[in-house]
């Protein structure tokens, strides 16, 4: 539940101007405009500004940018498919199923190398994938968008 | 006349006149968003120019099934707040004219130039979200899925960004946000 006070007030109604139904109702909003001045004058002040902003157009452009854009482009599409991705891990997963077994021979003591053979191996994986295994993917999804 | 669908199939198949295509048809709107974060027109070239290079390495994962902007939109949106992060300020163009708004016959020349200035004061991702909603009309929701943020956080956005604006405009006597 949203607590009404100035701040939310003068938010919901400018967001209802806008066409957004925001958590406080229509009668919440216009019961606080009635006793409250500040609130009037703020969302006057912020009416005129939308207002003006809407009588606003995007200057338009002529530039254009493909002399430069084809010169950079390479030969030919990325050729770096999911199904790569996928063989490539298939690899290293056989790969540390086979170490494992070699680690488990009795009596074989192979050193602290040996020890860090998969480490090194996933690194190399990633490296070689171009992918950062520790990063939080924010890119080039859109879920849901149908929009211009 | 291609569309955009058939285009990136043609591209994927090594066409790059089809990438020609989709450069020409989205290359003003972009530019004209990338001013809009950066806040003059030459790392908005930059920029564009660098997305569409990322947008042409990227085709493999566009989803056909949508519309191509919006997609192309985070690419160009990464690249701008790229650029922006290696600038400590905006640097504003010095021209005469204005970058962002149109002059418009009811407004006088001064007052566009005024606005403008004082858009181009606010921080990049104000500027960007009031230009999105009042010059390009995204609603809340197309807003939230451009941007990647939920719609309520949108709203606050927005609100806060008007009153940033609203402030600029008082301080620089703009006719009807000043003495109030």
């Amino acid at each position: 539940m949203t607590k009404v006070d100035c701040e939310s007030v003068c938010r919901s109604a400018m967001a209802s101007e806008d066409g957004y139904v925001s958590d406080l109702s229509a009668e919440q909003v216009e019961a606080h405009l009635a006793e409250c001045s500040n609130c009037r004058t703020e969302v006057r002040q912020l009416r005129t500004l939308a207002n003006l902003l809407d009588g606003q157009k995007r200057r338009p452009r002529t530039e254009s940018v493909w002399e430069h854009v084809e010169q950079h482009l390479p030969e030919a599409l990325p050729t770096w498919s999911g199904s790569r991705v996928w063989r490539a891990f298939v690899v290293l997963g056989l790969f540390l199923f086979g170490y494992r077994f070699v680690e488990m021979i009795p009596d074989r003591h192979f050193g602290i190398l040996f020890k860090l053979v998969p480490i090194l191996l996933v690194i190399a994986a990633f490296s070689y994938l171009r992918e950062n295994p520790f990063k939080i993917n924010s890119q080039l999804t859109l879920e849901g968008s149908e929009t211009k | 006349m291609m569309d955009d669908q058939a285009a990136i199939e043609r591209c994927k198949a090594g066409d790059k006149e089809a990438f020609r295509h989709i450069v020409e048809h989205y290359q003003r709107e972009a530019i004209g968003h990338a001013i809009a974060i950066l806040g003059n027109r030459e790392d908005a070239m930059d920029a564009v120019q660098e997305a569409f290079i990322d947008c042409f390495q990227a085709l493999d994962r566009v989803d056909l099934t949508r519309r191509f902007y919006p997609w192309f939109y985070v690419i160009l949106r990464n690249r701008c707040y790229k650029l922006a992060s290696r600038r400590n300020k905006r640097e504003m163009s010095s021209s005469d004219e204005t970058e962002i708004l149109a002059p418009a016959a009811s407004v006088q020349p001064e007052e566009t130039m005024l606005l403008e200035h004082a858009m181009l004061e606010l921080p990049a991702e104000d500027c960007e979200l009031i230009t999105l909603r009042h010059l390009d009309g995204l609603s809340y929701q197309e807003l939230a899925e451009r941007l990647e943020v939920p719609q309520g956080t949108i709203m606050s956005r927005l609100h806060h960004a008007r009153k940033r604006l609203r402030d600029k405009l008082a301080r620089l006597s703009f006719n009807g946000f000043s003495g109030d």
